[in-house]
């Protein structure tokens, strides 16, 4: 294919109505990109609800009903699905860059942040989604996905074999460093799955004075509430800042002249946190069985991984609080690390596009 | 409230419905609502398509977000407008045309070519007549709209006009050499009948056609008809002009050429009015009439090269006329009281 020809692409992904996130976020980039690649490039977003189970049907069924194939007799180059249900979208030339799979179904099969296994018909609906994963995600030409997590998940439970793509976060080139002020920071959304309340549990434990930097939306009130309580009890409430939701630049300013990353979320798929951390040269404190932030984090060299332990994770800030020093050289060799990545969008086009 | 406007959309093209879906979701969102798009992907071929996509709207719940409920729905397109919701109303942009008016059109009749195009009709309009008095209320975007709806589905609306996007910023400027004939390249807008009008008139007009085509295919038809006609000198094809270019084109044109078949509203002879400029129509081009006034606002020939070609040459030939229907135009535009505000009070009652 000639190098400048232009191609018709569309993305096509699920959106829950006025929830705005990460998956938004990286279909809104990707677009920008291919369009800057001088391609013709739109979002399909089709609107998922996931409850009750049965509706979860009627939407896979909704993607597979829709015709991408062409417009107006003109075709449609690509297909790039991103989300469920709406890579089942069938198309001759798709390519599926997976976000993840639904992971109630998966994963989070009777977590209990989930609901399906509630449901009467929870495991029926459950078996319908293992099917349709299992026979419709090989049609893609080519499969891959955002973190090697995701594609380690695809491959134990429905045995489809991707490759892992990596991208860069939102505005890769703005991050930057400044000294380190006296703060770990821990950007997120309040939200169990995140593990704030984790690190409140480690904070009471720690024996160097060290004051933890939160920001991020409260997404379920009941949480930020148990977290505010827990840090009150703890005696720790002094070494602990709620910031909310921050701007981007201020997001960047608490990257740059923080001591270190926390981020010890649950089976993240991919984690743009440590990669921000990284690139502000910072080490990032995670977790064994954080996933995502797995694939980046060398323990010891660019930061701890610790077990999801409240002791586990005190003696990990202890540590970074200890020797400045080493805190300084861990984050260097974070950036060094995100730099032989090649974690580029160019990297991301070529190989949608191949 | 928190209100989903949903809609159909063929990807990669962009025309009237969307600029209206995008306005109206701005309107709501300026009356101080939470208001989203969701928009289906649609295709009308093969024919059998059309059903499954009736089917996957169907499918489509909008009735709660994360828990919360979601207070209203708006259904624009088909088949959009038939995704169920407990408070929904249709402001109706058109049913699926070539299932209803435009059926045996012989350039536009699409359905009616296939083996199964009367069984694919009978499906459409069964499930417009069972499915759209779900809605507690029914508007259309004009009385075209409505007349139809009644003439073919049984079913009462009301029309409910709204305004082009940024109406506030047309302007006139001084009347240039030029007749503009902005819209989408596509064969029921009709610039090849204009084209060969041209060929007819006995003053040197010249058309500006700015606008994307739907397939490059019916730009190539119509730059080649002008070739026959040995007309290219006097066309200038723009392509897709920005917002800015748009207004300054209809501000320094002698007046407008729109003469689409049967359009449902058009907000080309609103943006004509808005600039104070005549607009030349056909007598079979639906929306339009409801606005233009003939010899009043601007003239309404019949749909025949000849008669577009008399118009065309009168406008080109009496300016201080045209200056004085243009102005006449504009006028009659600010007695319509055409806003949003007004949009929003009857969806959301």
């Amino acid at each position: 294919m000639p190098k400048n020809h232009a191609l018709r692409i569309l993305i096509a992904t699920v959106r829950v109505p006025f929830v705005n996130g990460g998956a938004e976020i990286l279909a809104e980039g990707l677009r920008r990109v291919l369009i800057e690649a001088g391609h013709r490039a739109e979002i399909v977003a089709i609107p998922f609800k996931w409850y009750p189970p049965e509706r979860i049907l009627d939407q896979m069924l909704a993607c597979r009903l829709l015709d991408l194939s062409e417009t107006f007799e003109v075709p449609v180059d690509r297909l790039i699905g991103l989300k469920f249900p709406a890579y089942m979208i069938p198309h001759q030339r798709k390519v599926i860059w997976m976000l993840h799979q639904h992971r109630q179904a998966y994963d989070l099969w009777q977590h209990p942040l989930s609901d399906l296994h509630t449901y009467a018909n929870g495991s029926e609906v459950r078996a319908a989604i293992h099917r349709a994963d299992t026979e419709l995600i090989p049609q893609a030409q080519g499969i891959f996905t955002i973190s090697r997590n995701v594609a380690l998940r695809m491959k134990s439970h429905c045995g489809v074999n991707a490759i892992p793509l990596y991208h860069p976060p939102q505005d890769a080139a703005l991050f930057y460093t400044r000294p380190a002020e006296n703060f770990l920071y821990f950007p997120s959304r309040i939200n169990p799955l995140k593990r704030q309340e984790l690190v409140l549990q480690a904070l009471a434990q720690t024996r160097a004075p060290v004051r933890v930097y939160f920001s991020g939306s409260a997404t379920e009130a009941a949480f930020e509430r148990k977290c505010i309580t827990l840090a009150q009890k703890g005696g720790c409430a002094d070494r602990v800042q709620w910031l909310g939701s921050v701007s981007e630049e201020q997001k960047r300013d608490l990257y740059a002249r923080s001591l270190g990353v926390l981020f010890p979320p649950v089976d993240e798929d991919y984690g743009y946190v440590t990669l921000e951390g990284m690139l502000a040269q910072k080490p990032v404190i995670t977790c064994t069985d954080s996933g995502g932030p797995l694939e980046f984090v060398v323990d010891q060299r660019t930061g701890v991984i610790a077990e999801p332990k409240p002791e586990a994770l005190a003696a990990a800030m202890d540590r970074l609080w200890g020797d400045r020093e080493r805190a300084r050289q861990w984050g260097e060799a974070g950036r060094q690390r995100y730099d032989d990545l090649h974690i580029h969008w160019d990297n991301v086009l070529e190989k949608l596009l191949q | 409230m928190k209100i989903v406007v949903a809609t159909s959309s063929v990807p990669f093209i962009r025309g009237g419905a969307e600029i209206l879906a995008d306005n109206l979701r701005d309107a709501l969102s300026a009356a101080g609502h939470e208001a989203e798009l969701v928009s289906i992907p649609f295709k009308h071929y093969p024919p059998e398509r059309i059903p499954e996509h009736i089917l996957a709207c169907r499918l489509v719940d909008l009735t709660e977000t994360c828990g919360v409920r979601i207070d209203r729905v708006i259904g624009l397109k088909f088949p959009a407008y038939l995704i169920p919701h407990p408070n929904k109303v249709i402001w109706l942009l058109h049913q699926h045309r070539t299932a209803y008016e435009l059926w045996s059109h012989p350039r536009a009749g699409d359905l009616i070519q296939g083996p199964d195009g009367p069984v694919i009709r009978d499906a459409i309009r069964q499930a417009d007549r069972e499915l759209i008095p779900e809605a507690k209320a029914i508007y259309t975007l004009s009385e075209n709209v409505s007349g139809r709806l009644r003439r073919y589905s049984g079913i009462d609306s009301k029309p409910l006009y709204n305004p082009p996007a940024h109406e506030r910023l047309f302007y006139c400027g001084p009347a240039g050499d030029y007749l503009f004939f902005p819209s989408r390249i596509t064969g029921v807008k009709r610039q090849w009948l204009a084209i060969r009008a041209l060929a007819q008139c006995r003053e040197r007009v010249r058309i500006r056609f700015a606008g994307d085509p739907d397939n490059p295919m019916q730009q190539e038809e119509c730059v080649n008809i002008a070739r026959e006609l040995k007309l290219s000198d006097r066309i200038a094809w723009l392509g897709m002009v920005s917002e800015e270019q748009k207004r300054d084109l209809y501000a320094k044109c002698r007046g407008v050429i729109f003469p689409p078949v049967d359009e449902d509203y058009g907000y080309v002879t609103l943006e004509a009015m808005l600039s104070s400029k005549p607009v030349i129509t056909c007598a079979d081009s639906g929306g339009p009439l409801e606005f233009v006034m003939d010899h009043q606002t601007g003239l309404v020939a019949h749909p025949t090269p000849e008669s577009l070609a008399q118009a065309m040459d009168a406008l080109w030939a009496d300016r201080r006329s045209a200056a004085a229907m243009g102005e006449a135009g504009r006028a009659r535009y600010r007695d319509l009281n055409i806003s949003w505000p007004n949009v929003v009070e009857k969806l959301l009652c």
